[in-house]
This record gives structure tokens, C-alpha cells and sequence, in this order.
């Protein structure tokens, strides 16, 4: 009982942590970067071959986008971890992990769509709600794999009015293996086609206001992802374990 | 165990009546609904999107009949009791629906030539792109429906589990499909045939893998 109250306090420390780190990165992007980047530097391509757009202010929300974008793919490859170790142990915590990384890729992967949304409305659309929404490679993999995570979710709440604990716990794993390679195959899938999508600002954001705000962002968003799929983890444990009690 | 599938089908013939039926129903309700489009470069590549999209969900009902059948045969309990590798009964199964997913395409195809204006010989190499894309999409479909046949409502689920899953698959078999359609040749459809192969291998080695794991519950 001790060591679970421990992990709860270390939970409850990380997401504090998480947040800060968030609060800190919104802040810096929108006070501490440059609020005025020499127009002509910021550029990026439109998918139609357009004249190139130039970003002026948008560029501030790849500092929440960019580091939810590397979290969803880090819980793509957790799911996959935990399927894995899955079936090779048989332990249920790593059931509960799998859960959790999907939990934890849906949320963030939410944030990505909105984010990368929003921002195409600017920079590819007419600036209305949904304009910029064009089928663009890597809008659409993120889609698919927001989906997926989705998918499995809504299949185990499905699956658990009907099968045995041991049969959920099945397609929990093979499915979690199976979105391990679902993000570089559909990556790769769409990315041959034509990619509009913007690569890289290394050069173009140089400033070292920049790149302090993209390391706070980059860890800030770590530290809410461990948090979120830690909560997660300990609150689905909590509940199989009761499960466990009630059919004792 | 591919003699076992051979033969139940062949006495039963649940698959295949059930895939060709829908897919005739698709090529009809489609040639409806596009009766009185002018036939032009966007319709043909319209038409085999469209194809493409009927050939997935016929295979999402060949892989549900299939997964039911076993049910009700106790299959599966055998499966477990017998001294064979389950990787044999994954493979017998992946090699029966893909032969009867070919079947009910080449039907679909036949069809698509008079209801849907369809030029059946206007891209040869698209038949090269089928096999590929099918395995694609079955490789996971057998593990998956092994897995939500044995639930009541279990065929939206294996919809909602592996249209997710096989989207890297159909995207490739899309844009090969339309690069060759619209005439920009093999070498612009190559790097998608070769990602289909990426696919085929992937979920192949693991529905291999996992098809006995995921019965042994």
C-alpha cells in the first residue's frame, strides 16, 4: 500500500512537472521568441504549387505541434513495446501499459490534428475553420494513426461486455504490435506522393530565443507524456485490480 | 489444412457466394450512381478508386463469413488440439480467401466492362498490383477476424480494428493504381508496388507470428 501511494506521489509530481513545463513553453513562444521575424524568412510551400506562404506569427504553434507529434509516435512504439512484452509474459501490467500509450497517443495526437489544423487554415487555407484541411501526407498519417488508437480503445470497451479477461487481453497485445509498424508504413505510404508539409526551420529559426523555447517545449511535452500515460497506467491497474476483487 | 479449407468451401461455398454477391451489388449500385458521368481520364480513375474500395469491403465480408463459419465448426478448438503448427492454419487460411478475393475481383472486373465503362485492357500491369494489395490487406485481416468472430457484432469490429491498419496498403495500391492510370508509367508506380511489398512481408511475418498466440486464449 505504501509503494502504491509512493507511485501516486510520483505521478502527481510529474504531471505537475508536465504542466509547468507546457505553461513554460506557451509563455516563451509567445513573450521570450521574437514577435516579429523579418518578414521573407519564414516561408513554407503550399501543396497546390502555389507561391510560397510566408509564416510570419503562425510559426509560434510548432512549439506545442512538434513536440505532440514526436509523443504520438513515441506511444505508437510504446503500444508496440507493451503488445510485445505482452505476449511473452503474460503479465497484465503491461496490458495496462499498452492502454495506457493509446490513451496517451489519442490525447496528443488530438493535439497534433488541432494544432496542425489550425495552422494549415492560415497558411494553406482561406483562414476559415477547415479550409486548410487538403489531404496533405502527413495530416492524413496522423489521422490514420489517431484512428487507431481509437480503434483499439473503442474495440476493448466492446470486446469486454462479451469475452474472457484472457481474449481481451489478446487482441490488446496483437493489436498493440500491430500499430507498431502502422506509423513508418503509413508514413512512408504517403510521403511518396507529393509532400507539402513543413520539413525543417533549423535554418530559417535560428535565433537562440527559438531554439531555447523549442528545448523547453521538447522537454516540457516529454514530461506531460510520461505523466499522462504513468496516471493512466496506475488508474488502469487500479481498475483491473478491483475487477480482480470483485470476481474473487 | 489447405485441403480442409478447399473442402469445406467447396461443399459450403459460404465465402464465395457471399463475396461475389456483394460485389456484383457494388458494381451495380456504383454504375447507378455514375450512369450519366461523361467518360473521361477522371472518371476511369474515379471508377478504379472505387473498385478499390469494393474490393476492401468484399474482403471485410469473406474474412467475417469465414470467421463465423469457424466458430460455428469449432475450428478453433481443433486448431488448438491438433499437432499442427498454427502458422499452417494462418497460411491455409490467407492462401483460401486470397484465391477467393481474386476470384470475386476478376468477377467485379468483368462486370465494371459494360455497367461501369470500364477499359479492362487499357492498364495490363495493374494485375500485378492486385495480388500484392490483397495480401496486403488479408495478412492482418485473418489474425484480426480469428480474434472478433468469436463476438456477437464482431463483424463492425473487425471493420473498425483493421481499416486503420491496412490504410498503408490501400494507399499504395491507390496511388500506383491512378499513377498508372493516368499514364505516368511503371516507374512512377514502382515505389508504391515496392511499399506493398514492405506491407505484404510485415503483416505476413506477423500474422505468423501471432495467429496461435492470439487462439490460445
Amino acid at each position: 500500500m505504501k509503494s502504491r501511494s509512493h507511485s501516486w506521489l510520483v505521478v502527481v509530481a510529474l504531471a505537475a512537472l508536465g504542466l509547468a513545463g507546457v505553461q513554460a513553453t506557451l509563455y516563451l513562444s509567445y513573450f521570450y521568441t521574437p514577435t516579429q521575424i523579418t518578414p521573407g524568412t519564414l516561408w513554407v510551400v503550399t501543396p497546390d504549387g502555389g507561391a510560397p506562404v510566408s509564416l510570419y506569427e503562425s510559426y509560434r504553434i510548432f512549439f506545442i505541434h512538434l513536440p505532440s507529434a514526436y509523443a504520438t509516435a513515441t506511444c505508437c512504439g510504446l503500444t508496440a513495446l507493451g503488445g510485445v512484452m505482452l505476449l511473452l509474459t503474460r503479465k497484465p501490467q503491461w496490458e495496462s501499459l499498452v492502454v495506457s500509450a493509446a490513451e496517451g497517443g489519442l490525447a496528443f495526437g488530438a493535439l497534433v490534428l488541432l494544432t496542425g489544423t489550425l495552422w494549415a487554415d492560415f497558411a494553406w487555407g482561406s483562414g476559415r475553420l477547415g479550409s486548410g484541411w487538403n489531404w496533405e501526407p502527413r495530416l492524413t498519417t496522423m489521422l490514420i494513426l489517431w484512428l487507431a488508437f481509437a480503434a483499439l480503445l473503442v474495440v476493448r470497451r466492446a470486446l469486454g461486455q462479451a469475452q474472457s479477461r484472457a481474449q481481451v487481453t489478446q487482441i490488446t497485445a496483437v493489436y498493440g504490435i500491430l500499430l507498431g509498424p502502422l506509423y513508418p508504413l503509413v508514413s512512408k505510404a504517403v510521403e511518396i506522393g507529393r509532400i507539402a508539409h513543413p520539413l525543417s526551420f533549423k535554418d530559417q529559426l535560428s535565433a537562440p530565443e527559438v531554439a531555447l523555447t523549442q528545448r523547453v517545449a521538447g522537454l516540457g511535452v516529454l514530461v506531460a507524456l510520461v505523466a499522462l500515460v504513468a496516471l493512466r497506467y496506475q488508474w488502469n491497474e487500479l481498475g483491473r485490480q478491483i475487477e480482480l476483487e470483485r470476481a474473487a | 489444412m489447405l485441403a480442409r479449407e478447399a473442402v469445406v468451401e467447396w461443399r459450403t461455398r459460404s465465402l464465395l457466394s457471399s463475396m461475389a454477391l456483394f460485389a456484383v451489388l457494388c458494381v451495380v449500385v456504383l454504375g447507378l450512381g455514375v450512369r450519366s458521368l461523361a467518360v473521361d481520364e477522371t472518371f476511369h480513375r474515379f471508377v478504379l478508386a472505387m473498385l478499390w474500395v469494393c474490393s476492401l469491403f468484399a474482403a471485410l465480408v469473406g474474412l467475417n463469413r469465414a470467421a463465423v463459419s469457424d466458430l460455428r465448426r469449432g475450428f478453433v478448438h481443433a486448431l488448438l488440439a491438433a499437432p499442427h503448427d498454427a502458422a499452417l492454419a494462418y497460411t491455409a487460411r490467407l492462401v483460401t480467401v486470397l484465391c477467393l478475393l481474386l476470384a470475386t475481383q476478376a468477377l467485379m472486373v468483368l462486370l465494371a466492362v459494360p455497367l461501369l465503362r470500364f477499359g479492362l485492357w487499357d492498364q495490363p500491369l495493374l494485375l500485378l498490383i492486385v495480388p500484392l494489395a490483397d495480401i496486403g490487406v488479408l495478412a492482418p485481416g485473418v489474425l484480426l477476424a480469428s480474434a472478433t468472430g468469436r463476438v456477437r457484432g464482431g463483424e463492425a469490429l473487425l471493420a473498425i480494428l483493421l481499416l486503420p491498419v491496412v490504410v498503408p496498403v490501400f494507399a499504395g495500391a491507390a496511388f500506383a493504381t491512378d499513377a498508372l492510370a493516368g499514364g505516368q508509367g511503371w516507374r512512377a508506380a514502382l515505389p508504391f508496388v515496392l511499399l506493398l511489398g514492405i506491407c505484404d512481408a510485415t503483416f505476413a511475418a506477423l500474422g505468423l507470428l501471432l495467429f496461435g498466440r492470439l487462439n490460445e486464449a
